[in-house]
């Protein structure tokens, strides 16, 4: 079963390496900039292999892609919603604990800025 | 979604809440008041600030270059539309009012009992904490202290210890490693495709905090990748830069942990 999939994603990306254009990952690179980045960030050379940054890509697009369908059959049926996504990290403490930073972090700009700006209204009238 | 995260932290943070809020009432009177209770109750954010809006505050001043980078402005409006259907005008006047009030005057004590409405004084303190400390030095409120748990008192020590001890450590750090480290801070998914992405696969529109939920758990998991298949590739011995059997080695690995989703696995269709 494992195998399985290992195989017909291996095989994903020969296609790929060889024809360039009838698979899924034969679109445009969508993230080619910030994955380099990304990989230098993390640890790799300052100029990873296009092959790896491909490969990898091609792994982000499939893991959203199954967080997206899994996340439409959580909760509301059909739709994405933050808490499906945070339901569906719970175990994976690493994810969890990043989501949870970024939405917290996310509120509280908003109310900075909210506050900010109405004080700049307030001072402006 | 306040229920959550905050509803776990709120229990903690009620006195303090209480107690700061107290100092920034002295203008508001009941009247006032009871608009807030009615206005803000369904608010997402209206729980979200109470534990520890210092500390994460001075934190998200690092990582704001993150989020500036990114953000659009234009999406706040979609959002705030979202949230604050139930808010009116005025409490955000009124609240920025008594932060002004607050900011002005620098009072410190203030011992008026308020019977009904702990929970609006918990908004106004959280909202004063945030327009102060995004805007001005972080200064705590006095009362904060006084009343502090220890176990808040404890977290919020570790978090300072925590920042210091980041800061010691990035303030030794080499030419190379500080431009490690800032492209392991700034880089970040586009938003924009990330949505066009997740908008294509649903089929229907999904909400600026998804794309950001959806940005950043993708890349922890880019970064787990290449932790692992770091690993992998200095156990076979090799150096320089990734080769993509380090990654499928890495990849492999993960997958039996279970830390890659492999989609609904599929019941062998032959019984051998």
């Amino acid at each position: 079963m494992v195998t399985l999939d290992e195989t017909f994603e291996q095989f994903e990306e020969e296609e790929t390496d060889v024809h360039l254009g009838s698979t899924l990952s034969g679109r445009k690179r969508l993230f080619s900039k910030e994955l380099r980045c990304m990989m230098y960030g993390f640890g790799d050379d300052q100029n990873p292999y296009t092959e790896s940054v491909d490969l990898l890509e091609d792994l982000v697009i499939e893991f959203i892609t199954e967080m997206t369908h899994k996340a439409m059959e959580v909760g509301r049926t059909g739709r994405v919603q933050v808490e499906d996504i945070v339901f569906l990290v719970r175990k994976d403490s690493r994810k969890y604990a990043r989501v949870k930073d970024l939405l917290t972090m996310n509120e509280e700009l908003k109310k900075a800025r909210k506050a900010f700006d109405e004080v700049k209204y307030a001072d402006g009238s | 979604m306040d229920s959550i995260f905050s509803r776990a932290e709120s229990a903690h943070d009620k006195d303090d809440g209480v107690k700061c809020g107290l100092e920034s009432l002295e203008v508001k009177d009941d009247q006032s008041l009871r608009n807030e209770a009615v206005g803000s109750q369904d608010s997402f954010s209206s729980v979200k600030l109470e534990n520890d809006p210092e500390s994460s505050f001075a934190r998200s001043d690092s990582d704001q270059d993150q989020y500036n980078d990114d953000q659009d402005n234009d999406n706040d409006h979609d959002h705030d539309q979202d949230q604050d259907n139930d808010e009116t005008g005025d409490t955000h006047l009124n609240r920025a009012a008594s932060a002004l009030e607050d900011i002005l005057s620098n009072t410190s004590s203030f011992s008026k009992p308020a019977a009904s409405t702990k929970s609006d004084m918990k908004d106004n303190s959280e909202s004063n904490d945030a327009f102060h400390e995004s805007i001005m030095l972080p200064k705590s409120c006095s009362s904060d202290k006084r009343d502090k748990k220890k176990e808040m008192k404890s977290r919020r020590e570790l978090e300072e210890e925590e920042r210091e001890k980041m800061q010691v450590l990035v303030s030794n750090f080499t030419e190379e490693q500080l431009d490690r480290y800032e492209m392991y801070r700034r880089s970040a998914f586009p938003k924009a495709a990330i949505k066009r992405l997740m908008q294509t696969i649903t089929g229907c529109s999904v909400s600026q905090n998804v794309v950001i939920a959806m940005s950043g758990i993708a890349k922890v998991f880019v970064g787990e990748i290449v932790e692992e298949a770091l690993d992998v590739m200095e156990t076979q011995g090799e150096s320089g830069p990734l080769q993509p059997k380090h990654l499928r080695e890495a990849i492999r690995r993960l997958r039996l942990k279970g830390q890659i989703p492999n989609g609904r696995p599929r019941k062998p269709m032959f019984h051998f």
